[in-house]
């Protein structure tokens, strides 16, 4: 009260003053920044001041580096006339915190006055450590700001890939005030996640520590999130416009605390999460994305049944994870088995530890043809956070077998219509054939019957067969047919046998006829077995009838002996004894035919 | 002494014959309790002791289909077809095992020429055709030489034309068992034997995938480069696969 009596007193002294001296020379331009102090505490204030004495455009503050800004710029225009002096002044006031001790300068402000540039001068301030306040009364932004905390928890800083972590807001409220009322101001959002809340119905208060003291708190929201890209990702900050009750100094009628109530802004501050990438160390080639903990299972409904029937194979994960967010293996079911596209079903819980539950892939299948069909295993992979290592789940291989319906037939055409036309060929063999008992073992070779040379031996040689039998066919019809020929052929062939001896003689008279004398009996000795030699003509001719010999040919016969018995005794010429000769010969022939 | 040699190894070598036969019945008699394993050991037995037979491969792949062992059983049954093209009961078990099978290729459809052409030549292998050929030749050759020398013109034109349908005949097998032999010398066909074969477009592993194939389907190798191999399949896609995931059929 005493300062503003004081600046009365001055003003109306002023203002007298400028009435009675009109005018004094003001020309001259100032403008100057004035800090309230050059050193204060880290946790005090601070007020700068830029004021010029003409109104000027353009004001430019600097850049408070190393203050927040609190509050302003705040404008103020001071105009007074005193003795006819006019004096003037116009004043932008900032209030600065600090944000870090040391020495800081304030840079030039700028300004234009009357077409130039006016600058202020830079100012140093030293900030020093926090000091006590202790008579002095905290505003109540300040008590609420101090009283209030708005915690973003996140369970791990450093989660994998899809590997689930869980972000809790918590309002945490000093016992000393009171939160009326709380509002979102932004709701973060959480791009490069996949996120899911899980919507708080009720704000139960609990009572809890932060930082050493006990608080009350409120959980706000809770969100599961899964990271979908690595490296440095942030979380966006959640902001709530909270009305807080502070309570003052002051007392009321009954001594009660006054409280007044204040509208303060929180937010739970931006963090940042690293994410790492899953190792390509061991990473299975069917690697799905599945992260956390998993069980895996086929299961077929029926393992045994008829054709047109149905079953159901179901591939099922369950377990803890982002199940959600992979896809399930592929089933790989043999051709022949039509099936139908699965039926995807889940059944997932949400909690802060992730997604837990089971998800499953429903297959129709039926079969149309009788026969074995086998489900083949499939292999299910995942990675597991908490051992930081790959595991694969096999399924068994399922065997599914068809026991009654038709047969796929040996065309295996799986085309239906060709099938109904074959349907009466193939009854017969409408089963599995058992073994064969026989076995028809033959060496195993490479080489095979045709094309080798034993084939064209066996392909060609019977074509020579038939200029053979042609030939011996020709010579034999030949021979067949000349019988004259053939009898001088065997006249001359005995008179070689038994007259070689004489026909070598011929021309001696003497040896010739000894000769073919010996020859006629060699040749009866020959035929009758008997030593004739010694023997008369009669006798030798009743021998001869007796063997039935024509009369002629006897009579030739022993006409021959006689001649050679004759030409001991006198002289024969040599045609006499060619004519023997051919005699003989002729005799033996026709003897032969008929012994 | 000499004669004594060579009688015991007559001797020996029948006695090897008789006990691949009674191998044979002593893996018929497992199979039919339903010792398949101890079957299939017995007739590979008979394989390693150098004899096979369109049997020995049907019943191999009868012992591995019970056992549900898909890729063997269709090799079985194929190469039991390789030896003897006409035995529908192989078709027919054939056609049980390709239903488990995972890949469903369908046949390149055949002109009305070929089929028929194929239905010809599938109903005897080239060597049963090529001994067709000889006792069609012989059957001919001896008609013709009926035929000069009988004398009644009636038996002369029967043997005649005997005689020439015989040559014809023979030659119409003579050709078939060409053209089959050239096919087959032509085809490498093989079985996949590992659960599921990435084909590549080219054969290295870097290439790109073009398609996959499972367990059990029969390939045409047409190429080869180190480790390996330009496949067809029946549909007339191609692409390459490492050689270690088939089995070729042509191994005897």
């Amino acid at each position: 009260m005493n300062i503003s009596v004081k600046h009365f007193v001055a003003l109306v002294t002023l203002l007298f003053f400028a009435l009675l001296s009109k005018a004094q020379d003001s020309d001259a331009i100032t403008f100057e920044a004035k800090l309230s102090k050059d050193q204060l505490g880290i946790n005090e204030r601070l007020r700068i001041d830029f004021s010029m004495n003409k109104d000027g455009d353009n004001f430019n503050p600097p850049n408070f580096d190393g203050f927040n800004v609190v509050m302003g710029p705040s404008q103020s225009i001071k105009s007074s006339w005193v003795n006819g002096v006019r004096s003037y002044s116009k004043t932008y006031s900032y209030i600065l915190m600090p944000t870090a001790r040391g020495k800081f300068t304030i840079n030039q402000a700028t300004i234009i006055i009357d077409g130039k540039t006016y600058k202020s001068l830079t100012q140093e301030v030293e900030i020093t450590a926090a000091v006590e306040r202790p008579g002095e009364e905290a505003s109540a932004d300040a008590v609420a700001d101090d009283n209030l905390h708005l915690v973003a928890e996140v369970s791990k800083s450093g989660p994998y890939l899809n590997e689930a972590i869980s972000v809790v807001y918590k309002l945490y409220v000093s016992p000393s005030i009171n939160v009326s009322n709380f509002r979102a101001l932004d709701n973060p959002k959480y791009n490069d996640f996949w996120s899911q809340e899980m919507p708080v119905t009720k704000y139960s208060v609990q009572n809890g520590l932060y930082e050493g003291k006990s608080y009350r708190y409120v959980i706000l929201k809770r969100v599961v999130l899964y990271p979908q890209k690595t490296g440095e990702l942030e979380i966006e900050p959640l902001s709530l416009e909270v009305t807080v009750d502070v309570p003052t100094n002051k007392r009321d009628f009954f001594g009660g605390k006054v409280y007044t109530s204040t509208n303060i802004t929180v937010s739970a501050g931006q963090r940042n999460i690293n994410v790492k990438e899953l190792p390509t160390e061991g990473k299975p080639e069917n690697f799905g994305g599945a992260v956390g903990k998993f069980n895996f299972s086929v299961t077929t409904t029926k393992t045994q049944l008829n054709a047109s029937e149905s079953l159901q194979a179901k591939v099922e994960v369950s377990g803890k994870g982002n199940l959600k967010l992979f896809q399930l293996p592929e089933l790989s079911l043999p051709s022949a088995l039509e099936v139908y596209e699965p039926e995807f079903n889940e059944g997932i819980r949400t909690t802060t530890e992730g997604m837990e539950g089971t998800v499953s892939n429903n297959y129709t299948i039926v079969p149309s043809f009788k026969g074995k069909y086998p489900i083949p295993g499939i292999t299910f992979s995942y990675f597991d956070p908490e051992t930081e290592k790959y595991r694969s789940l096999n399924s068994t291989e399922i065997m599914v077998n068809v026991i009654e319906g038709p047969n796929s037939g040996s065309a295996n055409t799986s085309n239906p219509s060709s099938y109904s036309s074959q349907k009466s060929v193939v009854t017969a063999s409408d089963q599995f054939h058992f073994i064969k008992t026989r076995a028809h073992l033959k060496a195993i070779t490479t080489e095979s019957f045709f094309g080798s040379s034993s084939f064209y031996m066996w392909f060609l040689l019977p074509m020579l067969l038939i200029p053979i039998a042609i030939i011996f066919g020709k010579k034999r019809e030949a021979i067949g047919s000349d019988l004259a020929g053939r009898r001088i052929k065997k006249a001359n062939k005995l008179a070689r046998k038994y007259l070689s001896a004489a026909k070598k003689t011929l021309g001696n008279k003497d040896a010739f006829y000894i000769a073919l004398e010996k020859a006629l009996h060699n040749y009866l000795k020959a035929k009758l077995k008997i030593e004739t030699s010694e023997f008369s003509k009669d006798k030798i001719e009743e021998l001869l009838a007796q063997k039935q010999i024509e009369k002629g040919s006897i009579q030739d016969f022993i006409s021959l002996l006689k001649n050679c018995e004759l030409a001991r005794y006198s002289p024969f010429s040599e045609v006499q004894m060619q004519e023997d000769y051919n005699k003989a010969s002729e005799v033996i022939s026709q003897m032969d035919k008929q012994l | 002494m000499r004669k004594i040699i060579f009688l015991i190894i007559t001797m020996i070598s029948f006695w090897g014959v008789a006990q691949n036969n009674v191998i044979f019945d002593e893996a018929t008699k497992s199979y039919n309790a339903g010792k398949y394993n101890e079957s299939i050991e017995n007739y590979k037995k008979i394989i390693d002791n150098g004899e096979h037979s369109a049997a020995l491969y049907f019943n191999l792949g009868n012992a591995y289909y019970k056992l549900n062992k898909i890729a063997p059983s269709i090799y079985y049954y194929e190469k039991s077809l390789l030896l003897d093209p006409s035995d529908n009961e192989v078709k027919n078990n054939l056609a049980f095992a390709r239903n488990m099978t995972l890949d469903a290729i369908e046949q390149m459809p055949e002109t009305g020429f070929s089929r028929i052409f194929s239905s010809i030549t599938e109903f005897l292998s080239f060597d049963q055709w090529a001994i067709t050929a000889i006792v069609f030749m012989l059957l001919f050759v001896l008609g013709y030489i009926a035929f000069y020398y009988l004398s009644y013109s009636s038996q002369k034109r029967a043997a005649f034309i005997i005689s020439i349908v015989a040559l014809i005949i023979s030659v119409f097998a003579v050709l078939i068992a060409y053209l089959e032999f050239g096919s087959y010398r032509s085809e490498q066909p093989a079985i996949v034997f590992d659960n599921e074969v990435i084909v590549k477009s080219e054969p290295n592993s870097r290439s790109q995938e073009t398609f996959r194939i499972h367990e059990g389907t029969k390939v045409f190798v047409l190429d080869t480069l180190s480790d390996w191999n330009k496949i067809k399949l029946a549909d007339g896609k191609t692409g390459w696969l490492p050689t270690k995931n088939i089995k070729f059929l042509k191994d005897f």
